[in-house]
């Protein structure tokens, strides 16, 4: 029988052709299966930062629950989170657990995330801590931890310059304190009073508009998000913050960003305060271990109405994948009570994720740094203000209308009318389109 | 006989086009079809028909994309070719050292467009405040200089190379035979290497051309569009429009007009192209 080098290219070829296509549909069969008896449960999350220590916590939980085992993996960036989680829940690998970003995150996903409501861990949480991501009465995710913003300031300098940052409460307090710091500049050893990042748009458009903004809205996101209209009518309040920092910033402003803001100005001394929140400590420790512990604190921003309040929200949500087992839904619902309401995980959430809890039962608890205290007093003495700016991170108007239009006033390319008038009607034109 | 080679042919020719099919041909369709569609990145709903390409047209931050990048490709274009020629006429003659040159011009396309422009990022806002330059990047005159100076650092180097190929390949005896005839340096620049090089002209444009509407990474790194919207270019408008705002069928509808306006300049651009090419 002859066996050309033909037939033998025609098998090798149709092997090629099959491995190929083997390859593209394999991969479906990890995940969701359990082998010998124990479950698998996946987590998939947007919090890049503590991508260590939960994959240590997920450790711990398995040598206590053997019949339990946990993957753990990490995006960082809201930008790049998404496209990662849309590729896996459409190749059929869908993570059990996943984050979820707010109300516009609650709505892509509402196919995918469980209704929580009537689980340990949604009781567990504090009042009004899932509101943003609540759909047609279910709770379709629980709270990662709370986070808050305001003036992080440089106690040293405050203190050589003989102000009580405490005494601080009104506009008019702060435009003084300001004056002050301004003219002692040279013997304070600072470069300015505020450092202001005119690179980063959402310095402006997600914690400064909120203040302004968030009135309206009594502070909940949700309802920003269905809203069809929106008034601004603390804009002039909202104006005239911005100028104060702009006017007493280390210049250029336009070109500052983040990392100039905190490592290079804040934790070298040589700003008094900048407008950033607790999520801003792991940098400066690093910069400046003792700087980082002894000599800094947050000030809430004096808005009217609601003096002495730090505005405290959640940035992100765990969800539960309802397109999965029961047995898979229980087990990762079951982790997450564990990691927040048991003992042991009250400790790591505290000292190891160094979240400040956003769930009943911490009353005893010390947190991890000093900024993150000031957010648990703050929260514990319900001296709080919600965040709304998750209604519109998610939202084209953000990047689109808001974000520019606060940096053509910042640049000083535009009137703030203009500005104003723009951020309304823009808001307006999208709500009536969704 | 026949019948056997062309089913060997079939199945030689099987995996690559399976794979094209697979990466290229039916992502491509399902993309177009998107387009017309509310796809939020996993389902959609319901069929717009053209309603995202209307939409298109009223998109205020993409016709102010196009714009800018319409006169970011005219001008690198023009630069690149003129310095990458420059370049390549300079290293071509014969003096010592000129081999280190071309290496030293042609390094910096060694680096990757992000790193570049965050190397250049630095450069514009430390350096230039330094002596005496402020305020680069801060607004859409500077942003636009330093994008255009970013990819004439990175690129000519490389355009370079391509004119070198071409004009190592001039047979000496026709400049000679000119030399011989009293022709001057610029008659013989102009009336022999010139049209001899048409090919290179063709091969650069295509690239400069397509390669600055396509331009992203030093686009984010240096820039990332700001301040206010005012640096951002279609690549950039079209990813921020999926993975920003979350509108994945209209980014796919941008996408594809992006992809027709590349096309059919880049195609009418080697068609006139060709017409000037010589043969000897």
């Amino acid at each position: 029988m002859k066996l050309g080098w033909k037939k033998i290219a025609v098998v090798a070829m149709a092997t090629v052709a099959t491995t190929l296509l083997a390859a593209c549909s394999g991969g479906s069969s990890s995940g969701s299966s359990n082998d010998n008896g124990k479950t698998t449960i996946s987590i998939l999350q947007g919090k890049v930062e503590v991508n260590k220590q939960l994959k240590q916590i997920a450790k711990e939980y398995e040598k206590s629950h053997p019949n339990v085992k946990i993957t753990v993996s990490s995006i960082g960036g809201g930008t790049d989170y998404n496209p990662v989680l849309k590729t896996r829940i459409s190749s059929g690998n869908a993570p059990t657990i996943f984050s979820l970003a707010g109300p516009a995150d609650a709505k892509q996903f509402s196919a995918q995330a469980a209704d929580l409501s009537n689980t340990k861990i949604a009781k567990a949480a504090l009042a009004g801590t899932t509101s943003a991501v609540k759909r047609n009465g279910q709770t379709l995710g629980v709270p990662f931890n709370i986070e808050g913003y305001g003036f992080v300031i440089n106690k040293t300098v405050f203190q050589k310059a003989g102000i009580d940052p405490n005494s601080i409460k009104t506009y008019a307090d702060l435009q003084n304190a300001v004056q002050t710091l301004d003219s002692k500049k040279s013997e304070l050893g600072i470069k300015g009073v505020f450092a202001l990042p005119g690179k980063e748009s959402w310095v402006l458009s997600d914690h400064l508009a909120n203040l302004y903004l968030g009135q309206e809205f009594n502070g909940n996101a949700k309802k920003m998000y269905d809203s069809k209209s929106m008034k601004f009518t603390a804009n002039e309040e909202m104006k005239q913050m911005i100028d104060l920092q702009k006017q007493y910033s280390i210049k250029p402003v336009m070109q500052m960003d983040y990392s100039q803001q905190v490592n290079q100005y804040f934790s070298q001394g040589k700003a008094a305060m900048i407008q950033q929140g607790d999520w801003i400590y792991p940098t400066v420790e690093q910069i400046d271990k003792n700087f980082a512990q002894n000599e800094i604190s947050m000030i809430p921003i004096p808005v009217k109405g609601e003096e002495g309040k730090l505005p405290v929200g959640t940035s992100l949500y765990w969800a539960v994948n309802k397109k999965k087992s029961n047995k898979e839904q229980k087990a990762a619902e079951d982790f997450l009570a564990w990691l927040y309401t048991s003992d042991a995980g009250k400790k790591d959430v505290v000292n190891k994720l160094h979240f400040v809890p956003a769930y009943k039962g911490y009353d005893n608890f010390k947190m991890a740094d000093p900024l993150s205290q000031v957010v648990f007093d703050y929260s514990q003495k319900k001296q709080t203000t919600g965040w709304v700016f998750p209604a519109y991170t998610g939202t084209s108007w953000d990047p689109n209308t808001l974000q520019p239009n606060l940096q053509r006033y910042l640049a000083g390319k535009q009137s703030w009318n203009k500005t104003v008038k723009n951020a309304v009607d823009g808001w307006k034109q999208q709500q009536s389109t969704k | 006989m026949m019948k056997n080679r062309s089913l060997s042919f079939w199945l030689f020719v099987m995996p690559t086009l399976v794979a094209l099919l697979l990466v290229v041909f039916i992502p491509a369709i399902m993309g177009i079809f998107y387009s017309f569609t509310n796809w939020d990145g996993l389902t959609y709903t319901t069929i717009l028909g053209f309603k995202n390409y209307m939409a298109i047209f009223h998109d205020s931050g993409f016709l102010a994309a196009l714009w800018f990048t319409v006169k970011f490709v005219v001008v690198t274009v023009i630069l690149l070719n003129v310095i990458g020629l420059s370049l390549a006429l300079l290293v071509t003659r014969k003096f010592k050292g000129n081999n280190l040159l071309r290496t030293i011009f042609f390094m910096p396309n060694l680096i990757g467009g992000l790193i570049l422009g965050f190397i250049w990022q630095f450069i514009f806002t430390q350096v230039f405040d330094a002596i005496g330059l402020s305020g680069w990047l801060t607004n859409q005159t500077t942003g636009f200089w330093g994008l255009v100076i970013v990819t004439i650092w990175q690129m000519s180097g490389y355009i370079m190379i391509i004119y070198i190929a071409y004009l190592q390949n001039i047979p000496t005896e026709v400049i000679e035979a000119a030399e011989i005839d009293g022709a001057s340096a610029w008659q013989r620049f102009w009336n022999i290497t010139f049209p001899m090089i048409a090919p290179a002209f063709t091969v650069s444009m295509f690239l400069t051309l397509s390669n600055g509407f396509k331009l992203y990474d030093p686009n984010l790194s240096l820039t990332n569009g700001g301040p206010y919207k005012s640096t951002e270019m279609l690549a950039m408008n079209i990813v921020n429009t999926a993975y920003s705002e979350n509108d994945f069928a209209k980014a796919e509808a941008k996408a594809l007009i992006f992809f027709i306006i590349v096309g059919a300049i880049s195609l009418v651009q080697v068609y006139y192209n060709r017409k000037r090419e010589v043969d000897l």
